[in-house]
């Protein structure tokens, strides 16, 4: 349960609450996920008047804010169509109001819209103290096992010369994914293929000097990706006709 | 802490504790308009209110948070244009256009919409329909289907602009279609021809298409045919505290229950020491502290048609999310501690997950308790909670007569209500001892009847009172938690409230009945069916509740439509046998359409196999062997619900001009075998198809339910209706209202109705098989003709009182009309003046009339289901594009409501297709806990709804109504199904149509 609530004015206090090792501190962005944190009993430190919430493009890099929200994200007229569907589609219109990118990133799972792209565009997390960069898909690999007060996620960095393709399976329009495949390809011909739709996050299937070894590399790591939703067979040839799609739609 | 805020304008300082949600502190503070649907993701919506401009969930927020915020809730947006001296500016255009369009059902979700759509419209005063559903789509609704919610918040846009908008009711004749101009790729859709309409953005669809097949008995009508504002929709459009759970008590304590984690154990060893020990903490409740009462939870008829084999708390528990212990406290917060300090030790016992196993020799029983009361054929030793069979004619000679016979299984999926109000009840002690239980049912009678013995008090020291729903679907027609607060109310002597999480509507309530059914048929090379047979192993989960009667009407619905031709049709072969047995899962009960949707997807899928086996049309096959008017029901002579069957004919069967309609406004016969229509240019990888499915269902049990109606009349002369029937947000209360309005002459807002309190009305056996209208419509139109008789001798008498010259009148030529008692030479007294004459002036007496109805007949609603897809043959995908339902509902009282009832079933039979079902693991876990996962359509994925009302007249009832509610439930996935087979050819056995079952039946080809 949430017994403590601190809305600081600072960067720098915000950092300090969290890096107190009583009681539990974490970030506070929408509310989300957290709000309704049941146990163990913690303190929350509300983002809300940090300034996090900007999008700012700066050449062929987009800086955005630990608590912009996906609304935000959706809506920015300097994205990549399909980054802002990826946002759009990651929840309701209603939770989309409130639910931040960041937030998103530290507690979406394999079916999600938005990490499935972020990943494939090789997103790069900025912390704070210490504007330390941490790639997402390092950041994903060690989510579950990293001590809860490392720090706080700044911003989000993505390059926004790589274009981007993603294709998914869901049983309705706006049902979670059982299957995603996101591709970015860059202006010197690397490509990174980007599989979701099961497990705790999405997984980097390739990432290369180009798409060649993706069909190979997608059906040897989808072998044993059944669950309850879809078997690892379906999976295995679905995936591989999105992956066609995305990189026909290059 | 404290926090500041503007709500509604005005500035705010409360007190709230960290971990407060905002809704919670919204609803402390009397705002009660945002309502809690239960999840824990905030993937409902309900609880939304505008937050610095834009909808957001309270569930999901800390009131924290908000500090400093301005948030705008339902109660600012607009009110009642009269209270008394005090006007006010009235609704806000968005909610009076919510009111005219039929846009409100239960209500429940109404102000989160409003609110959604006056976010857009406060931003974008010319939103495209497209916009509207994305504004609306973080917020469910499970009655509507959002097609009226979307058009009435374009009307409100038009309003705002300063646009003229037609009235509701000024649609001119709807255009049917007879024929297309040529076969073209994209064959025009026919929309409703309007009046003048200044914009296509005013226009509306929100009336139906109506075809009236003309009857002697059918008379011109003032009140009933029209599409009046629903006589509840003021209030929920503007988030009045009308819910059970919109109150709140003095000393009011929460409560909570222990669910079992395991699917089958004894409870070896429970110690609730340390949750007793819990300050706050006024009750804990197990099976040793309360009196062990076999009872049924079904909220049906007396005698139950079902086994005795519920316990409010036993030692055993038989699926997970069975009910260990009870907790009452003075927080929810002290109630979920005390949850978690109760050791419990289970004894682990086998597991049944499928059916099939617990028929078995040998496998574990599940009720071996020695205190079970069978009904029927029940027989706990085999599982075996109820056992149908039923020969009618000579089905082996059917099938030696046959050229051949067609033999398949099929299977339907368990799937969850999805009511967004969850169960809820508040029990307390009134100030005469009496046990009070407002509760969120639709059988409060059932509830107080089946409840006595459980709680040791006589029927007359319970009073059940039922408030507004938030929608039932059969989910509330249960006894589900009622006693939960009530042995704890008993236990402190304390006000109790109850309410389910979404999780626990998931995993401890209730759900269709899923089934395994084996179709054979034997048919004629000409199409002519000579024997029908369905075999359905029915899955009633942990208990029995409902299990005889849903499957019973599997088998009497679905398989009574196809009775064959020729001589069959006058002596049909048709077998139904059903087992229905035990699982370690949780329950089956009701749920819209009970056991008919599980028919129809067997039956409707193999009768279009057959069809495009032999090569037949597959509607003129259907046709061929459907039932007709003045036919015997087949099955009215072999079973009625555990009763005693009695004959009965089918009167009216509109099926054959459903048919000719739906073909027309869908252009079946420019689409259905037409290959360049089933191509989508320039994407190879996508088939069209299209599909239909005829379906039946029943009108009330015959012999059985029964409502009661009184009526009473007021000094201005308008009249107090109380009924027992349950409105659970159909409409029910305004067409019963409409024919009181009717038979008395006056408009419908001089009808004010109350409903469903145990002490002030008459019973009625609650809002279930599709009765309301017709069982409760009747009696309302009794008592009004009783009190209209008085009005009408009263009238006479002051007529020819007056001494002015005129012949003598007599009562029976005075017409009621306008407010008015008219005799045939023009006089009249009005309303007002017979009401106040016969309360305060002469002979006093109070005008009143009671009335109660019981039908010997359940008179068939008929339908053609028509379905549209696009199926992605590399994937699976299947997207729905369309649905067209034509329907022979009798005449149609109130055709917003009527057509919204089609539109909202259609949308969640069109879940029980693509995408709704409960999975359970290898040990009984559910997959299921959340509408993250249990995915139910939303307002920006839905396909283009129509529906088009067939009128026949039937004759057993004195408007001619037949049901509407249940219906749209049954042909839909059928459809979608049959349409995918003419899409691409995925034969499909088992709904719902995932992707990976589609894209292996491709393969499979």
């Amino acid at each position: 349960m949430i017994i403590e609530y601190y809305r600081p004015k600072s960067l720098e206090e915000a950092v300090a609450l969290l890096q107190r090792s009583q009681p539990l501190t974490i970030p506070l962005g929408g509310g989300v996920t957290v709000s309704r944190m049941k146990e163990p009993d913690c303190a929350v430190v509300d983002l809300q008047d940090l300034g996090l919430n900007q999008i700012v493009s700066q050449g062929n890099i987009v800086r955005v804010g630990a608590t912009v929200t996906l609304q935000q994200l959706a809506d920015y007229e300097g994205l990549q169509p399909e980054l802002s569907l990826a946002a759009r589609k990651e929840t309701t219109y209603n939770l989309r109001q409130r639910a931040t990118v960041a937030g998103s990133i530290v507690s979406g799972d394999g079916r999600s819209h938005l990490l499935t792209v972020l990943l494939a565009l090789d997103a790069v997390l900025i912390w704070a103290p210490g504007e330390k960069q941490e790639s997402l898909g390092d950041f994903l690999a060690l989510r579950d096992v990293r001590s809860a007060n490392k720090g706080l996620i700044t911003e989000i960095r993505l390059t926004n010369n790589a274009q981007l393709k993603y294709e998914y399976v869901a049983r309705t329009p706006e049902d979670r994914p059982i299957l995603l495949v996101a591709v970015a390809k860059w202006p010197s011909g690397r490509t990174r293929v980007v599989v979701g739709g099961f497990g705790k996050a999405p997984a980097l299937v390739i990432d290369g000097p180009d798409a060649s070894g993706a069909q190979m590399a997608l059906g040897a790591m989808l072998q044993n990706a059944g669950d309850e939703w879809a078997s690892a067979v379906y999976r295995q040839d679905v995936a591989q006709v999105l992956l066609k799609r995305c990189l026909i739609a290059f | 802490m404290q926090i500041r805020l503007w709500i509604n304008g005005i500035e705010h300082e409360w007190q709230v504790p960290p971990h407060e949600t905002l809704l919670n502190a919204l609803r402390r503070h009397g705002y009660y308009g945002v309502k809690d649907g239960g999840c824990q993701h905030g993937e409902c919506g309900a609880c939304a209110v505008v937050l610095d401009g834009v909808p957001v969930n309270t569930c999901v927020m800390l009131a924290a948070q908000a500090d400093g915020h301005r948030i705008e809730t339902i109660e600012g947006m607009g009110k009642h244009p009269d209270l008394g001296w005090r006007k006010t500016e009235g609704l806000h255009p968005i909610q009076q256009a919510l009111v005219e369009s039929g846009a409100i059902q239960c209500g429940y979700c109404t102000p989160a919409i409003a609110l959604a759509a006056k976010s857009l419209l406060d931003r974008n005063l010319n939103p495209t329909e497209e916009e509207v559903r994305e504004a609306i789509s973080g917020v469910l609704c499970r009655c509507t289907g959002y097609l009226k919610p979307v058009q009435a918040i374009l009307r409100a846009a038009a309003i705002l602009r300063g646009e003229q908008v037609p009235p509701i009711d000024e649609v001119e004749t709807l255009a049917f279609p007879t024929e297309w101009p040529g076969l073209t790729n994209d064959v025009p859709t026919v929309e409703p021809k309007l009046g003048s309409s200044p914009s296509p953005m005013v226009r509306t669809q929100v009336m139906p298409r109506i075809w009236t097949v003309m009857h002697p008995e059918r008379q011109a009508m003032q009140r009933v045919g029209r599409p009046e504002i629903k006589v509840d929709a003021i209030k929920l459009v503007q988030g009045k505290p009308a819910f059970a759970g919109d109150i709140e008590m003095r000393g009011m304590l929460i409560a909570k229950v222990l669910h079992s984690p395991v699917a089958h154990a004894r409870i070896k060893h429970i110690d609730v020491s340390k949750a007793r020990a819990l300050p706050g903490v006024a009750a804990v409740l197990t099976y040793k502290d309360i009196p062990r009462v076999p009872y049924s939870t079904a909220g049906q008829s007396d005698p139950i048609p079902g086994p005795l084999d519920t316990f409010s708390l036993d030692e055993k528990v038989r699926f997970v999310g069975d009910r260990v212990a009870f907790v009452a406290a003075e927080t929810e917060e002290i109630a979920e501690k005390a949850l978690k300090l109760i050791d419990v030790e289970y004894e682990p016992l086998p597991v049944i997950l499928d059916p099939a196993d617990a028929l078995k020799e040998g496998a574990p029983i599940i009720h071996d308790e020695p205190d079970y009361v069978n009904f029927g054929e029940s027989d706990p030793k085999r599982n075996l909670a109820a056992r149908i069979r039923i020969d009618i004619g000579d089905v082996e000679k059917g099938f030696q007569e046959a050229d051949r016979i067609y033999e398949a299984e099929y299977e339907v999926p368990k799937v969850q209500q999805s009511h967004i109000e969850p169960h809820v009840v508040i029990t307390y002690w009134d100030e005469n001892d009496r046990l009070v239980i407002r509760t969120s049912t639709q059988v409060p009678f059932h509830v107080r009847r089946i409840l006595a013995p459980v709680l040791g008090l006589p029927v007359k020291r319970i009073r059940v009172i039922k408030p507004r729903i938030g929608g039932g679907f059969g989910g509330k027609q249960e006894v589900l938690i009622e006693d939960v607060a009530a042995h704890l109310t008993i236990a402190t002597g304390r006000p109790v409230m109850y309410v389910y999480t979404r999780e626990e509507e998931f995993t401890a309530a209730r759900s269709r009945h899923p089934m395994r059914i084996r179709m054979k048929t034997g048919v004629k090379l000409d199409g002519t069916i000579t024997a029908n047979a369905m075999y359905v192993l029915s899955d009633t989960g942990a208990y029995g509740s409902h299990g005889l009667t849903v499957t019973g009407n599997t088998g009497h619905k679905a398989m009574a439509l196809y009775v064959g031709d020729g001589e069959y049709r006058k002596a049909p072969n048709i077998r139904f046998y059903a087992d229905v047995v035990y699982t370690n899962k949780m329950p089956s009960g009701a749920f819209r359409g009970y056991g008919v949707p599980q028919g129809f997807w067997p039956v409707e899928r193999h009768m279009e196999r057959i069809a495009r086996d032999l090569g037949l049309d597959p509607i003129a096959f259907r046709l061929k062997n459907a039932i007709r008017a003045g036919e015997l029901h087949p099955f009215s002579t072999a079973w009625s619900e555990g009763r005693e069957p009695r004959p009965e004919i089918i009167h009216t069967v509109g099926l054959e001009e459903c048919v000719a309609q739906g073909k027309a406004i869908i252009g079946w016969d420019q689409k259905y075998g037409n290959p360049e229509w089933h191509q989508v240019p320039g994407k190879p990888h996508l088939r069209r198809g299209i599909g239909v499915a005829m379906v039946m269902q029943g009108t009330a049990i015959p012999y059985l339910d029964m409502g009661g109606a009184s009526i009473k009349m007021n000094d201005d002369g308008s009249f107090n209706l109380m009924v027992g029937a349950t409105d659970l947000g159909t409409g029910s209360d305004t067409v019963l209202a409409q024919m009181a309005a009717e038979v008395l002459g006056v408009p419908v807002e001089d009808i004010i109705v109350y409903s469903s309190d145990t002490d002030f009305t008459p019973f009625d056996k609650g809002a279930y098989a599709s009765s309301t209208t017709y069982i409760s419509g009747a009696a309302v139109v009794k008592a009004a003709q009783q009190a209209a008789e008085r009005i009408r001798m009263r009238a006479a008498k002051m007529l020819n009182q007056r001494g002015d010259g005129h012949a003598e009148v007599k009562p029976e030529e005075i017409r009621l009309v306008d407010r008015k008692a008219m005799a045939p030479d023009g006089r009249y007294v009005t309303m007002e003046e017979i009401a106040l004459n016969s309360l305060h002036h002469t002979d006093q007496e109070q005008i009143m009339g009671i009335g109660s109805h019981v039908s010997p007949v359940a008179p068939p609603p008929f339908a053609a289901q028509f379905a549209e897809v696009t199926v992605d043959i590399e994937t699976g995908v299947v997207t729905v594009d369309r649905l067209v339902m034509a329907v022979d509902s009798g005449v149609i009282v109130n055709p917003i409501t009527a057509s919204g009832q089609i539109e909202g079933g259609m949308t969640q039979a069109l879940g029980y297709a693509v995408c709704e079902e409960l999975k359970y693991d290898e040990q009984g876990r559910p997959r299921e806990k959340d509408w993250v996962n249990y995915h139910i359509f939303r307002a920006n994925e839905m396909p283009k709804l129509e529906t088009i009302f067939i009128e026949t007249f039937e004759p057993s009832h004195p408007f001619g109504v037949k049901a509407v509610a249940e219906i749209p439930m049954d042909g839909v996935a059928p459809a979608v199904a049959n349409a995918v087979l003419d899409a691409c050819g995925a034969d499909i056995l088992d709904n719902p149509l995932t992707p990976e079952k589609v894209w292996r039946a491709l393969r499979q080809k």
